[in-house]
């Protein structure tokens, strides 16, 4: 293929690829909704590989995508059409784990649980725990500064990123930040994180890694409605507690999880509230007696504390199958990312049933109750006509609903390509004009993951229906 | 003496029509608040806690609020920011802390205040307001503007309102001090701490003394039981800080050598920071602290003499430095990372060139 004139020279053929077949596999994302062909598909296995491709691209202004498992929930890792994809897979080297600094040094290609899984040896982890950690990569996390559920008491993604050597789009190599927790000067490495892909790159990734915490105490609270789980979070945080993790499901998503995993929450319930925490022993010994006391007052029908390592990931096997799990009660569905100030999730709650009931659609709700972030799945068929665009439509009025109340319209996965038209509702035009620029300073020839975060007909995809292969096989899933 | 406009249209008319600016605040790092022919904006005129929502863990205030105002309204709700503010005796304003990029010994176990500023409101250098981030703890929309902001020494924006997330003040504090034998033993004993099942609020060092000075901060209970465990692991190394608040103010306040003059910043990691004291060791002008564990150096000197040997170190080691305290001409030591790309993202922020360029 001409076109690709020079790629080859960089890339063996089995690793420039440009076979209908093999590509089909990098034309969707975790937002399974839409898809768009690539050009190609490259593979390389050097960070200079890398570099060379980002060089190739830039000399002829022809788009790419950096892709690790493609498990964006925004469609931020969607290829674009006559574009390059960068599959970073096999850069999964975790290069280094220095115990004594506490810090990994990995390439983008490594699987987020792997680095906890190595850092186990020393009694350290990475905290960010996005649900899909067992197959997302780093690379894709520091683009969408992802999430997870401890996000209330250890942040994001872009809280334990210490510093990143990048390929920009314009081919500049560059480092940012360093091996040290703190830094002077403007915070390169904090601006890179949560970019979406927009300015380059990153092609080595200096993480901190934590003591793994001695114990933890998983509560699994049952309650006959989701206002009373609700009530159950504002009393916990309004005691003092810093739980772990804060998690509400409600009743479509308690069945879904039930049907796909057996995971054994209460019967009936209509809410079912997860709270964990975490640390000494000593510490935990008195905070569960607060906690214990705080929820005897908050009249939950049922109520289990996990009882060993085995139990609480039974507990969690629930919560993290939620979302694909959905996908045993509707073909499809659209995964949504709000945020709420946490006081006014109750009223959120309200919002969107109203919403799901006037436009006649289901709406699961699954949400990180600790930071006010919600995830409702809206259902639909996409073979019926017109079915995606109806739930899109339900999807902006959630959205809109959670910027009237002073939110955020996404938590942890990003604008991607899924709600960029959204971007000009929560900020100003001046800060769009700002955050052009920036982008056009890493970005001149507007290269690197287009059609992500800005408004506009960048990058068009064609839109599909049902789930993602790999979601149906059970080996990936959606927070 | 500075401009200290009143209000916020007053301010977009001095970066509209001033060629050259810098923002400060009550100017407690001096050196950094220089920058030849720059006409200095003030804000400390802008102050006040706007929105607090305690049971949401965030505020909202203006720039030139001081950090002494902002810790007593959390503390009247028994919350706090656990990064530890430096300066605030001294009377230093969030706005400049967050452009000084400046977190005391409590980063070691939430984060810096990076890791708990949420959203800004700016004036870019084009004079239109910006509002980056948001007003909620969790959040991923847009440029991470926030962050930059950090430690940008006030050359992109003058920024006029902060939101930060804050967390429950834990019941109790328990300061513990460690002596040790050799700098190599209490290298070792800070790793030991750092990754232990302990959650330590803190972990600073002392390298002169060699004493490692230990917080612990939860339920009185669960910390004196780990107190206990800290007694029984290192024996008679292990004695209670007497004056412990005295201790970590003095570390906060940037005062605990009553000699230093001078103040310099220099981010290392713990083995970084053992060269840079083996280096500096033989000076008398100048008294190390390792906050951290080893992950910030604070560097008092006793005069302006010794900065060249300090510069001269910190380039040996490739580490930057950054003078907050005392009279100097330029307040970077060291060595800086440099990129065409910084360059660009100056130009991106001010078009206009109306800020001091970094």
């Amino acid at each position: 293929m001409p076109a690709l004139d020079g790629l080859a020279s960089i890339f063996p053929p089995q690793r420039l690829v440009h076979d209908a077949a093999f590509q089909a596999a990098f034309e969707s994302d975790g937002l399974t909704a839409f898809r768009a062909k690539p050009l190609a598909v490259v593979i390389p296995e050097t960070l200079e590989e890398v570099i060379q491709t980002v060089h190739w691209c830039h000399d002829r202004g022809i788009p790419f995508v950096a892709r690790g498992s493609g498990t964006s929930l925004s469609g931020g890792s969607l290829p674009v059409a006559n574009g390059i994809v960068i599959a970073l897979n096999r850069l999964n080297e975790i290069i280094k784990i220095c115990p004594h600094e506490r810090i990994a040094v990995v390439q983008p290609g490594v699987v987020n649980q792997h680095i906890s899984n190595a850092a186990a040896l020393h009694g350290l982890y990475y905290a960010p725990d996005p649900s899909s950690q067992s197959v997302c990569t780093l690379g894709g996390n520091v683009a969408f500064n992802s999430g997870g559920v401890h996000c209330l008491k250890y942040g994001m993604t872009s809280n334990h990123v210490l510093g990143c050597k990048a390929v920009l789009a314009t081919g500049e190599v560059v480092s940012f930040g360093s091996q040290s927790v703190d830094s002077v000067g403007p915070d390169n490495t904090g601006l890179f994180c949560g970019s979406e892909g927009l300015f380059g790159v990153a092609l080595e990734i200096t993480v901190r890694l934590l003591p793994k915490p001695e114990m933890f105490h998983t509560v699994l609270v049952g309650y006959e409605s989701l206002q009373a789980a609700g009530d159950a979070v504002s009393a916990i945080i309004d005691e003092g507690l810093l739980p772990g993790a804060l998690e509400i499901m409600d009743a479509l998503a308690i069945e879904a999880a039930e049907a796909a995993v057996a995971c054994g929450y209460p019967p009936g319930a209509a809410a079912v509230l997860i709270v964990e925490l975490e640390g000494p022993r000593e510490k935990i010994a008195y905070e569960r007696e607060q906690l214990d006391e705080i929820l005897r007052k908050t009249n939950p029908f049922a109520k289990r504390v996990a009882r060993d390592e085995a139990d609480r990931l039974f507990i969690w096997k629930g919560r993290k199958s939620a979302f694909s799990a959905v996908g045993r009660l509707s073909p499809d569905f659209l995964v949504q990312d709000g945020v709420v100030p946490r006081k006014r999730l109750g009223e959120a709650l309200v919002g969107i049933e109203r919403l799901s009931q006037e436009a006649g659609i289901r709406v699961a709700n699954v949400f990180h109750a600790g930071d006010g972030n919600l995830h409702p799945l809206i259902m639909f068929n996409g073979k019926e006509a017109g079915a995606l665009h109806r739930a899109e439509e339900l999807a902006a009025q959630i959205l809109r609903l959670c910027i009237e109340m002073g939110g955020s319209i996404t938590g942890e996965h990003g604008i991607g390509m899924e709600k960029r038209d959204f971007l000009p509702e929560m900020f100003d035009e001046p800060t769009l004009a700002l955050m052009d620029r920036l982008r056009r300073a890493f970005d001149p020839k507007l290269i690197a993951n287009p059609g992500k975060m800005f408004p506009g007909k960048e990058a068009p995809a064609l839109s599909q229906s049902g789930l993602h292969p790999l979601e149906k096989s059970g080996v990936i899933s959606r927070e | 003496m500075p401009q200290a406009p009143t209000n916020l249209d007053d301010l977009k008319a001095i970066v509209a029509t001033e060629k050259q600016l810098l923002p400060v605040g009550n100017r407690t790092k001096l050196p950094l608040t220089q920058c030849d022919d720059a006409t200095l904006v003030s804000l400390r005129s802008l102050q006040g806690i706007s929105e607090y929502e305690p049971s949401e863990f965030t505020f909202t205030a203006l720039a030139g609020t001081s950090l002494d105002e902002v810790q007593c309204a959390l503390a009247q709700k028994n919350q706090y920011l656990p990064f530890d503010p430096m300066l605030v005796e001294a009377g230093a304003t969030l706005g400049g802390t967050v452009a000084a990029g400046l977190s005391g010994p409590g980063r070691f176990r939430y984060g810096g205040i990076r890791d708990f500023l949420l959203g800004v409101q700016f004036i870019s250098g084009d004079g239109k307001i910006i509002r980056a981030g948001g007003k909620v703890v969790k959040n991923a929309a847009g440029f991470d503007l926030p962050k930059y902001l950090v430690g940008s020494l006030g050359r992109f924006g003058v920024l006029t309102s902060l939101t930060f997330k804050v967390f429950p003040k834990r019941p109790v504090t328990i300061s513990l001090q460690v002596a040790c034998d050799s700098q190599t033993q209490a290298a070792s004993r800070i790793a030991e701490a750092a990754a232990s099942r302990w959650e330590l609020d803190a972990i600073d060092y002392r390298p002169d003394k060699q004493f490692i000075f230990l917080r612990l901060a939860g339920p009185q209970r669960a910390c004196e039981s780990l107190a206990d465990e800290i007694r029984n692991l290192w024996g008679s190394d292990v004695s209670d800080l007497q004056t412990a608040e005295a201790f970590w103010k003095s570390v906060v306040e940037l005062n605990w050598f009553d000699d230093g003059l001078l103040a310099v910043k220099v981010p290392t990691t713990s083995q970084q920071f053992f060269k840079l004291y083996d280096s500096l060791a033989h000076n008398e002008q100048i008294q190390i602290h390792g906050s951290v564990a080893g992950n910030i150096a604070w560097i008092l000197l006793k005069s302006s003499e010794s900065l060249s040997e300090l510069d001269t170190q910190l380039s040996a080691l490739e580490l930057p430095g950054l003078i907050l305290r005392g009279a100097c001409d330029h307040p970077r030591l060291g060595a800086w990372q440099s990129s065409t790309i910084q360059q660009a993202i100056q130009q991106a922020m001010d078009p206009a060139g109306h800020f001091c360029s970094f």
